[in-house]
């Protein structure tokens, strides 16, 4: 007995049960030889016609006979609430109380059923059960989800009972014998056959034969699913939608749930434009110059187009939303019809060039991409949150073609950068051979009044270029260059047109021309025309048209170098030449949009860095970015390999842009100005190379703001622009540190030339006897000749920098252009010999560097330069006594010099032999009497 | 392996895999993790737990059926309305046997052999009176003829005549 107090746990387990239950058990725990739980388990699978014979064995099963939990779940497995059938049970119930009214008692023996609910009826306040009596009576008027489950299980059972009787019929007949029961409408034979089969399923097995019933009902279903299929064919040859709407919506209530659906499929099967593939040629799209002109594929599209809208309306009018009969039709448009139109056109273009296939793949994706349109407006559905089903369509069809697409649009802008480098440093190099003219360059941005303002007039005019859109698909030829374009126009193809389109919006005479300098323009232009077209032919591999470029250009001569034709926006832009010479302000109205010049490039041209090889590198991969964008969009797996390819693109470019052209650049200046030997030289204040790097630092400024400009329109949207650890913002300031590296490198160096320049000045211009001067020379008190031309060349250069370079570098540099002037001053003062007169002299000198450098603004150094000053004051002061006083006291150079150093400097008098002993004497006894603590 | 203790003290040596069909026991298990000790299972005899363990090692791997929403129970007892060949087999045992088995399946919580079990007896009811139900169960009839005439007026309407 021991043994069994470890029955514990059942019991806990039993009394839990019981709180499930809703009545409280009378009886105990366990019904016999089991418990509770177990019971109503087991009543859980028991058929309906042996619940009594439960019922009656004792009072606690009859107790768990009316357990409403049992009941709620008999009642859900006739799913009448999951499937709304309330209204046909209730339209049942009215057939047969009409029928039952109409026939008359005699019927009534027949109907036994009927009989009993009377008796229910008629016995109101029976002990045990009063609120199934009260209920029962008013069944009528009361709506049924008042009820109980048991009660609403027992109507509906009733009610469903007496439709049983004909499925015991011969097959052909019970069809027909269910009639007078269902009613004659379509769809409510339709539910109310569906509610049978419910009803007859084996969970709930509500008579002793259900399943001999079930398949005789199945066979019904079967049969009447076939005469509707035939209603349905014959009202769609008629086009009578009424009917086919009634017989759709009917087989799609006896449609078991598994498997396709008939209706649907067959009607999807019938629709010719499935069937019509013969009379689109994809290959059409070609143009005979191996070209994209996607007119066919708009009359192909335009006619799938019409074709969904048609079928597609009458889909939406005649099927049931839920059976989805329109997106599995669109589904099978899209890759029966337009997906096979697809497959042998992206072939072909691959067939003959890459970049025509990047093209061709993104303008096939939009112009698929119209059938999500059409289908959203065709049906509410796919409006809002259903929208993703429509375009899951486009989106599976696409995908087969995805991964090729995205690896070859990163091969290829690879390819593209690396051609626009190549023609960059092809012609840096051709230049460099003919031999550099330093003199011959010109400095756009130095020359300009206001470097600041023409940098926004670039900027401006890049961003609007930025906006302009992009044309996907190739229409009418080249019409996204030029509306009147024509053939040659069109073989440029889309790589083509954008970078020509683009480069025409920044046409330089625009901006150059607004901030005052018109003929600094030139030489972008010339750039702008070789390596635009050079980039277009290599990229494109047009060979006719690479030919017919040729053949223009030939046909000008180089010398003759004035206006010889402008051809406007009639013609193609890449055919339209303006030769022009140097110096002709271009009328601005020839300068408007797709006008662009041909420079013969014989001029000098030394710009290690371009601003069109930049906007030629940023517009390779815009192109390739909007053409990425087109399948922005994409869910699941290949959206997130088109954002990392959309990346990987900017990052792509950035590096190229950085490592092959801005370092490069810097590299070869900073290179420069390190053998730049100012002797050799005989212009004294103009330091080319340094000229030509601060040319470089605006460049590279204005490159690094339209790196962001375009950064911020072109990528903002799909990336998280505060998120530090993406690849593109790291990308982003790497390339930024890049810059920033190469600015102070050649900062450095630059320091380096200009101070070696100034010196070279100094040492030059300063006539051997310049403080030195005979005694009867007239005093001028003015700096010399080799102070004034140093302070004008370094003066010059210092402006230079102002607005390119953040002000910290700025400050930098000036400091560093300070301490080195001074070192300079006081070895070169070192090396004089100065009289009393030429003292003046000296001190003038140092007058005009301090109030030079008080200019700068830069506080430590301004203060070195006064202590300088009063170190000038030595050089005039007659009396050697007096003399060593000033040298001894040492807060009168600010703690700068000390007396050595100044010993030093007035070693430098003319008249040192002379006074030598007595500053010694003074310096040094003095000094000897006061400090010494001995004496 | 897990050593069980039946209540008259005959101990078997079960895969882990197996016993933990049984919900209880996977639960005591992950909460008393791994040892040695032996599980007494003082409610279950040594001829049960036998057909039981034979039960576990037939369906061994097959899926457990996850405690979710009640719509999914629904759904599994949907698609197990009848009862495995095997099973069938499995369960033709002598009535004591059957209602042994039944609760050892409450009480070690192994979901399908109690509905397995459950069926079988809904099968059993099938067809009989209900005196013949009171003897299967060992209810005694507590009605007076009055109310069993009054329940089985109240369940006319299931009976199928």
């Amino acid at each position: 007995m021991d043994k069994f107090t470890a029955l514990e746990p059942t019991r806990l387990y039993a009394s839990g049960s019981i709180k499930r239950t809703s009545r409280p058990s009378t009886v105990s725990r366990s019904i016999g030889k089991l418990p509770v739980d177990l019971h109503f388990l087991v009543l859980s699978h028991l058929p309906i016609p042996d619940i009594p014979a439960y019922a009656r064995a004792s009072k606690a099963t009859a107790d768990l006979s009316r357990n409403e939990k049992a009941w709620e779940r008999r009642w859900n497995d006739l799913g009448i609430t999951r499937h709304a059938l309330d209204d046909t049970l209730d339209d049942l119930e009215s057939k047969q109380k009409a029928k039952a009214r109409s026939r008359s008692p005699p019927t009534i023996p027949v109907d036994s059923l009927d009989d009993e609910f009377g008796e229910f009826t008629s016995a109101p306040g029976m002990p045990s059960v009063p609120s199934l009596s009260a209920a029962f009576t008013s069944f009528a008027d009361v709506p049924p989800g008042k009820h109980t489950f048991r009660l609403r299980y027992m109507r509906a059972h009733s009610i469903l009972r007496k439709c049983l009787h004909p499925l015991l019929q011969p097959p052909h007949a019970v069809l027909s014998a269910l009639t007078p029961l269902i009613g004659s409408s379509l769809l409510f034979q339709a539910r109310s056959l569906r509610l049978l089969t419910f009803f007859l399923s084996p969970r709930i097995q509500p008579v002793r034969n259900w399943d001999i019933l079930l398949a005789a009902l199945k066979a019904a279903i079967d049969r009447f699913d076939a005469s509707l299929l035939t209603a349905f064919d014959s009202a769609d040859s008629r086009g009578d939608e009424v009917m086919m709407k009634e017989a759709a919506h009917a087989s799609w209530q006896v449609w078991p749930g598994v498997g396709d659906w008939e209706m649907g499929k067959v009607w999807a099967e019938k629709r010719e434009i499935l069937y019509e593939q013969g009379r689109w040629n994809p290959l059409a799209n070609f143009t005979n110059e191996n070209t994209l002109d996607f007119t066919p594929m708009d009359e192909f599209m335009a006619s799938i187009i019409h074709a969904l809208e048609e079928y597609g309306t009458r889909a939406v009018l005649v099927f049931p939303p839920s059976a989805g009969v329109l997106i599995g039709f669109a589904e099978r448009v899209a890759n029966e019809v337009v997906g096979e139109y697809i497959a042998p056109l992206l072939t072909r273009a691959r067939e003959i060039s890459n970049a025509l296939y990047l093209t061709a793949v993104a303008a096939s994706f939009r112009e698929s991409w119209r059938i999500v349109d059409v289908l959203t407006t065709v049906s509410s559905d796919f409006s809002g949150e259903g929208k993703n089903k429509a375009e899951d369509v486009v989106f599976m069809m696409f995908e087969s073609h995805m991964d090729e697409y995205l690896d070859e649009e990163i091969e290829s802008l690879k390819q593209a950068f690396e051609v626009v480098c190549k023609e960059w440093d092809r012609s840096t190099l051709a230049l460099a051979s003919h031999g550099a003219s330093i003199q011959g360059q010109q400095n756009r941005f130095l020359n300009a009044q206001n470097p600041a303002l023409m940098k926004r007039t670039v900027l401006a005019s890049f961003t609007d270029m930025l906006l302009l859109p992009v044309t996907i698909v190739p229409r009418t030829v080249g019409a996204g260059v030029v509306a009147v374009g024509g053939a040659v126009g069109g073989a440029v193809g889309a790589v083509g047109t954008g970078m020509v389109q683009g480069i025409a919006m920044l046409n330089p005479q625009r901006w150059v021309g607004g901030a005052g300098s018109v003929d600094s323009a030139k030489e972008y232009a010339s750039y702008r025309s070789a390596e635009g077209e050079g980039a277009i032919f290599e990229i494109g591999a047009y060979e006719d048209q690479e030919e017919g470029g040729e053949g223009l250009d030939d046909t000008i001569p180089p010398s003759s170098a004035r206006d010889v034709t402008v051809i406007t926006s009639t013609s193609a832009a890449t055919t339209s030449l303006v030769p022009r010479t140097s110096g002709t302000p271009e009328p601005p109205a020839t300068s408007v949009s797709t006008t662009k010049r041909k420079l013969v490039p014989t001029e000098k041209l030394d710009l290690l860095l371009s601003l069109d090889v930049a906007l030629q590198l940023i517009h390779a991969d815009r192109d390739a970015l909007k053409r990425l964008e087109t399948f922005a969009s994409y869910p699941g797996w290949y959206g997130t390999r088109v954002r990392e390819t959309i990346e990987e693109a900017f990052c792509e470019m950035l590096g190229v842009l950085s490592n092959r052209h801005l370092e490069r650049g810097f590299g070869i200046a900073t290179e420069r100005m390190n053998s730049y030997k100012p002797a050799e030289h005989e212009e004294t204040t103009n330091v080319a190379p340094l000229l030509q790097f601060f040319e470089l630092v605006h460049v590279g400024d204005t490159i690094q703001s339209m790196v962001q400009v375009f950064f911020d329109k072109a990528l903002a949207p799909y990336i998280d622009k505060t998120d530090f650890l993406n690849m593109v913002v790291r990308e982003k300031k790497r390339f930024e540190n890049t810059l920033d590296d190469c600015v102070a490198a050649g900062l450095n160096a630059g320091t380096q030339v200009l101070m070696n320049q100034v010196e070279h000045i100094i040492l030059t211009l300063t006539k051997p006897r310049e403080y030195y001067p005979p005694e009867d020379a007239p005093q001028e008190l003015g700096p010399t000749k080799g102070c004034t031309e140093a302070i004008r060349c370094l003066d010059m250069h210092c402006k230079l920098l102002k607005g390119s370079t953040s002000k910290e570098v700025l400050e930098v540099f000036y400091q560093e252009v300070g301490i080195r002037l001074l070192a300079i001053l006081q070895k070169h003062i070192k090396r004089q010999i100065i009289s009393l007169n030429g003292g003046f002299q000296v001190i003038a000198d140092l007058n005009a560097y301090y109030s030079f450098i008080v200019s700068l603004k830069v506080v430590s150094v301004t203060a070195d330069f006064s202590h300088l000053k009063m170190l000038g004051h030595v050089f005039v002061v007659e009396e050697a006594k007096d003399l060593a006083q000033i040298v001894r006291d040492v807060t009168r150079y600010g703690g700068a010099y000390r007396p050595e150093d100044i010993y030093e400097f007035i070693q430098r008098r003319a008249d040192w032999k002379k006074i030598e002993k007595t500053v010694d004497k003074t310096m040094y006894n003095l000094s000897f009497k006061e400090d010494c603590i001995i004496c | 392996m897990v050593l069980l203790v039946t209540s008259d003290n005959v101990q078997f040596q079960v895969d882990k895999e197996v016993v933990e069909r049984s919900v209880l026991i996977k639960n005591m298990l992950e909460d008393v993790g791994e040892s040695d000790q032996s599980i007494p299972l003082a409610n279950v005899s040594s001829s049960v737990l036998k057909k039981v363990i034979e039960y576990c090692e037939h369906h061994r791997g097959e899926p457990l059926p996850s405690a979710d929403a009640d719509q999914n129970q629904d759904e599994t007892r949907k698609r197990t309305t009848d009862i495995s060949e095997w099973d069938q087999k499995f369960i033709t045992v002598d009535q004591e046997m059957l209602f042994e088995i039944i609760l050892a399946a409450n009480y070690l919580d192994i979901k399908s052999l109690l509905d397995v079990g459950c069926k079988t007896v809904a099968n059993m009811i099938k067809g009989k009176t209900p005196e013949e139900i009171r003897r299967l169960f060992n209810i005694v009839n507590d009605f007076t003829p009055e109310e069993e005439a009054q329940i089985k007026k109240e369940n006319e309407w299931a009976e199928d005549r």
